[in-house]
């Protein structure tokens, strides 16, 4: 009977106001106390061991600038691969080039030993009359003048800058410092037919007009004649390349 | 009444706390100290009760506003790199403990007075009996 009386005692309006938001603050406080319990339980399962929060965003933070580290360099030296690659291709073809050049300004120049069809001229000395260096001269400026891609003077290639002089009366020098004599044997590589032609045109050729002043000249064609490569070195002194501007 | 709406409570929020998702472990740290703040206004308003000073409008504005509040200070801490919710905690804990050791004064005391009562209740009701035997004996040797 105490019991009842005590509830309906306290049945009025404030109270039953007051009740309701008991209940509602009860609800919202095991509620949020639970989703707390959890997410801790969570955690520790999951197991980030005892790190606190800050401790493992730091962590987070050195890996993050690390990888962006790497990342940079990575990206440098994937570059300077692909700069580098860049390079390798363009050099392979300029080299190509320029050994392509160098190969022909050698053969041109007389440093490589040649081969191919021409003809072969031979100058002997005889009891009347000798051989002198401007025959030769002459013979090499007709044999330019054919065509002749190479020459040389018993086995001496004959360049640009070569010079033949007489010594006395048995040698002739070609320079630099190779003495030759008798038989004069001049090879030339070039158009056979231009060559054999202006060398032996009727009256006014190189070979009738020495033959007919007394001297033994002769004319043979072969088809595989080779020059041998200019022995000596090839020095530039004063001459300077002029570059244009 | 209250008691029923204490157990209804429990037992609602329990089952709400159960079904919802977890929330972020970043998060958790403001979560905890607005439990904190939470449970200080609780034991607040029960030593209001107690003193007979208690005001619901007061009651549930300390329960949702030093929740709030709690987790803004904390929230301007992180931004701030202070720990302020280490300030918030010892505030309401210790808070907590000193209303604690009200309610545990206020019962003790209740239970003394209690006790003593009973005493007094008992030794009443001895001293009653006696007397009710010596008026019997006296009665008797009237006779």
């Amino acid at each position: 009977m105490k019991i009842k009386q005590k509830i309906k005692i306290r049945t009025d309006k404030p109270y039953i106001e007051m009740a309701i938001i008991v209940l509602f603050v009860t609800i919202i406080l095991i509620a949020v106390l639970l989703i707390q319990f959890k997410t801790v339980n969570e955690v520790n399962e999951t197991d980030i061991e005892n790190l606190r929060d800050t401790e493992l965003r730091e962590l987070i933070s050195s890996w993050k600038s690390k990888y962006e580290d790497t990342q940079e360099k990575l990206d440098e030296v994937n570059n300077k691969i692909d700069e580098y690659n860049a390079k390798i291709a363009t050099n392979e073809e300029s080299s190509e080039i320029i050994n392509s050049e160098l190969q022909q300004t050698e053969i041109l120049l007389g440093k490589t030993k040649v081969t191919g069809e021409g003809v072969i001229v031979t100058l002997t000395d005889t009891n009347d009359s000798r051989i002198e260096s401007s025959d030769l001269l002459e013979l090499i400026n007709e044999l330019k003048y054919a065509g002749a891609e190479a020459i040389s003077i018993n086995g001496i290639r004959v360049l640009a800058m070569t010079d033949i002089v007489d010594i006395g009366d048995l040698y002739v020098m070609i320079k630099p410092s190779q003495r030759i004599s008798s038989p004069y044997v001049v090879k030339a590589i070039g158009n056979q037919t231009y060559l054999t032609s202006t060398l032996s045109m009727k009256d006014t050729g190189y070979i009738d007009r020495y033959t007919n002043s007394g001297k033994n000249v002769k004319l043979d064609k072969q088809n595989n004649i080779q020059i041998p490569a200019y022995s000596g070195t090839l020095e530039i002194q004063y001459m300077k390349e002029v570059t244009e501007e | 009444m209250i008691l029923i709406a204490i157990i209804i409570g429990c037992i609602i929020g329990t089952v709400i706390g159960l079904y919802v998702p977890v929330i972020s472990y970043t998060y958790s740290v403001y979560l905890a100290i607005a439990i904190i703040a939470a449970l200080d206004s609780v034991f607040g308003g029960i030593v209001a009760t107690i003193k007979k000073e208690f005001k619901v409008t007061t009651f549930i504005s300390g329960f949702f506003g030093n929740a709030i509040l709690a987790i803004l200070l904390s929230i301007l801490g992180e931004k701030l790199n202070v720990n302020i919710y280490l300030a918030a905690i010892i505030v309401f804990v210790g808070r907590m403990f000193g209303n604690l050791g009200t309610i545990r004064r206020y019962y003790a005391d209740k239970f003394i007075e209690n006790a003593e009562k009973r005493k007094l209740h008992i030794k009443n009701k001895k001293e009653n009996k006696k007397e009710n035997k010596t008026t019997n004996i006296e009665e008797k040797r009237e006779d």
